[in-house]
This record gives structure tokens, sequence and C-alpha cells, in this order.
């Protein structure tokens, strides 16, 4: 079985571990509860038949090149970038955030996701992504658990297709 | 007109012989200053005395002429490929150097002055200790050794499980459990979540973490250029008991780690990285 790290990466209060709580535990809590350093868990999911493992990484707070241990992003053959959708300031400084993360890990399939899309309407959704600089295919609910396995499995089959 | 042909056929035949004869002589005297050569050649080859007698010191003086002027012509052309290759085989040489250099500076002069430090503390403890005075007082009573006494009162360190670990990922390349444990990869990615997070967090260049300590559990960390690898260990661990562990594991390093490519995601690979463990840890003792 092919074994992948994945990060999930992005500003704080974005839906990152409930992004990663949904994907691996199946449920969700509206407690906000901040991560401290790192939290790493695993799920075994199946691509076009064939099993993937992923070690999910789901790191607290920030991109930034002063914040995050770099060491944290080493090794990581997938990134997902998670913004708020209801939130400008977390995909405000999105282009410097994915350009830091391609010079860091050249090689690694990176996923920008949309969150919380359960707050706002599709009109919305679309204005918001039509704005924005860097292409995102993909917005999630992680309280509804709204396209969060579509998420996986489209990463897994891109890493599968990769390695 | 029958014999008049077969003497004109004689008189050619005779003459066709005289020049076979001419010809031979002028070969022979053409050629018999070649063919003496071409002997003397022939002779000096089939012995190798002889050849060697020859050749020698031609093989010797172009040697000679190679190791004087090779430095000088050839130097950047060999430089130029050492450097190549040495950057194109970079981790395989650093992975095939480490466990040489661990050996050598980690074995003869960090650990023999905290072995030093430790058989002091030791030799003051068990002499000035109650439990030192009544081991003394029990040898004397029973005859027994006090060596024997003092060994049976000290617990056994036991190794209870060993895990191989991508440096960066934190992927599991093997692993050895002597019980059955909670998800060992999440654990491999904790441990080096763990161990990033201390060497980030006081950024000492070239420093890594060695030892978590939870209860009567350790957790002995060994880096290596690539992988690392983590032992939990049950008990106390003294600093030769550390060296001891610490060899084994270069020695494991060595051996069996040369021709790993990481992160190949191969099942076998990491079946065979597990056995290999087992191999060397399975019995639990230091």
């Amino acid at each position: 079985m092919v074994s992948k790290k994945v990060i999930l990466t992005g500003n704080f209060g974005v839906g990152k571990t409930s992004l990663f709580n949904r994907f691996v535990y199946d449920r969700f809590s509206d407690k906000y509860l901040t991560t401290i350093g790192v939290k790493v868990n695993k799920k075994v999911t199946q691509v076009n038949g064939e099993e993937i493992s992923i070690l999910l990484w789901d790191i607290a707070g920030e991109v930034s090149q002063d914040k995050v241990p770099v060491s944290y992003f080493l090794g990581a053959a997938g990134i997902i970038y998670v913004f708020d959708l209801t939130r400008p300031l977390t995909f405000e400084n999105m282009d410097r955030d994915i350009e830091h993360l391609r010079q860091l890990l050249p090689d690694s399939v990176i996923k920008i996701v949309g969150n919380k899309k359960d707050l706002l309407s599709e009109d919305e959704i679309n204005k918001i992504l039509e704005d924005l600089t860097q292409e995102c295919k993909i917005t999630t609910s992680a309280k509804e658990g709204t396209h969060v396995e579509d998420l996986f499995k489209e990463l897994g089959s891109e890493l599968l297709q990769s390695s | 007109m029958t014999s008049e042909k077969s003497i004109e056929v004689m008189g050619h035949e005779t003459q066709n012989q005289n020049n076979d004869m001419m010809l031979s002589m002028l070969r022979e005297i053409l050629l018999r200053k070649d063919r003496e050569d071409i002997a003397e050649i022939k002779e000096r080859i089939d012995d190798p005395d002889k050849l060697a007698e020859k050749i020698t010191p031609i093989v010797e003086y172009h040697i000679e002429t190679l190791k004087r002027k090779f430095p000088k012509e050839y130097r950047k052309e060999v430089d130029k490929i050492v450097e190549r290759k040495l950057k194109a085989s970079q981790d395989e040489l650093l992975d095939l150097v480490y466990p040489v250099m661990g050996k050598m500076v980690r074995k003869y002069v960090n650990h023999q002055f905290l072995t030093l430090k430790e058989n002091i503390d030791e030799k003051f403890t068990s002499i000035f200790s109650t439990k030192g005075m009544i081991n003394r007082l029990k040898s004397l009573i029973f005859g027994v050794k006090e060596g024997d006494l003092l060994l049976s009162d000290l617990d056994n360190t036991s190794i209870e499980e060993v895990f191989l670990i991508e440096r960066d990922a934190g992927l599991l390349l093997g692993h050895f459990s002597r019980n059955t444990t909670i998800d060992r990869d999440v654990v491999a990615g904790m441990l080096t979540a763990i161990k990033a997070f201390v060497e980030d967090a006081f950024s000492k260049e070239r420093q890594d973490l060695e030892m978590i300590e939870y209860g009567t559990y350790k957790v002995y960390i060994q880096s290596f250029h690539q992988y690392y690898v983590s032992v939990i260990l049950n008990g106390s661990i003294s600093t030769s008991e550390k060296d001891k562990l610490s060899s084994r594991l270069l020695d494991f390093a060595e051996k069996e780690m040369q021709n790993i490519t990481m992160n190949s995601n191969e099942e076998h690979d990491f079946e065979k990285l597990s056995n290999k463990l087992a191999e060397y840890f399975k019995q639990g003792a230091i």
C-alpha cells in the first residue's frame, strides 16, 4: 500500500482541524479549539480500486515562514491549503502563501480549498472564486461533510498518479 | 614433329626451374634480414622474460611520466568527475559516512566522559549507600559475591518497540514490536513531529533530539541523514547501555540500510526491514 504525507495548512480558524476530524473520524464539533503545534493522523482510503494510506498533518495556525517550523512541511507529497470563504483575511495573502509552499515543496500536489461553504449562497461562493488569483476547484463544508471525501479522493488520485 | 615439341617443352621446364631457383635465391637475399628480425621478435614475444626485459623499462617510464603529470594534467577533470559524482549521490554518501562518523565521534569522545562520571558516581553510591552496606553484610554472612548481589538488584531494561522512520516525511520504513500497540504509522508521524518541533524550537545546528522519557519508558532516538530509529525502552538505561544500543543501531544502519530507497512505498521493503529489525532486537535486551 502506498503511504503519503499530506499537510493541512492555512490561516487560523479556517477549519483545518474540522476537515481533519471530518475526514478521519467523520465527526464535527462547533467548539473552536486552536491546534497547538501539529496533530498527526492516518486514514486509509480507496482510490480507483487502489488503497492509499494518507498520513495527515494538521498544522496549527499560519503558513508563514517564521511561525511554523519548516521541518513540518518536509517530505509532504500533498498540501491542502484551506481558506475560509467567509473571511477575506484568510485568502488575501494566498498568492504569497502558495508561492512559499511551491518553493518549499516544488514536487508536491497542492489543493486550494474554500471551507465553510454552508454559510454562503452559491452566488456568493462563485463571486469569491472568480476574484481569486489562484485556482480553487473545490469548496467544502466540514460541518455538513460536503465534498470532504471528494477532496481527499481527488488528492489521493493525484498522489497515486504522481508516485 | 612430336619429338621436337617434347624437346621444346623440356626446354621450357628447365627455364622455369631456373627462374624459380633464381627467384628463391633473390627472395632469400632480400628477405634474410627481415626473416632474422621476425624470428628474433617471435622468440622475444614467446619468451616472457625476454619480452619483459624489453617492455618493462618503457612501461615504467610511462607510468612514471603519468604519475608525474597526472595531478597537473588531469586534476581538473578528475575534480569535475568527483564533484559530479558526489553531488549526484550526496544522500547515499552521507548515509554511508554517517554510521562510521557516528561510531567514531559518539563512541570515543562524548560518552567516554559520561561513562567515567557514571562509574565514579556508582562507586560512591555503592560504597556509602544503605543497600551497599547491606550487600556487604549479606556477602560476609552468606558467602555470596558482592557483585552478584549488585547484579540481582539491577532492573533489566528491555526493548519494547523499534521504529525505523523516514526523517522528513515521518513515514514508517520498518517496525518491530514485542506487543501490539496503537497505530504504528501515527506514532511514527507524531514522533517525527515532536522531533521536528524540538529541533526547530532550539534551532541548534546539527543537533538531534536523542531521548524522550515518560515514566519508566524511554524513547531513544538515533538520527541518520535520511531516516532515524526510535527505540522504545522499558526501564532505566545507563550511559554504557546507551553506548551499546547506539553501536547496535549503527551496525544495523551500516549493514542493512545502504541500499534502501527512501519512500519507495514498496511493501516488500517494509517487510524486509521489519524482519531485519526483529532479527536485531527480538531478544529484547540491549
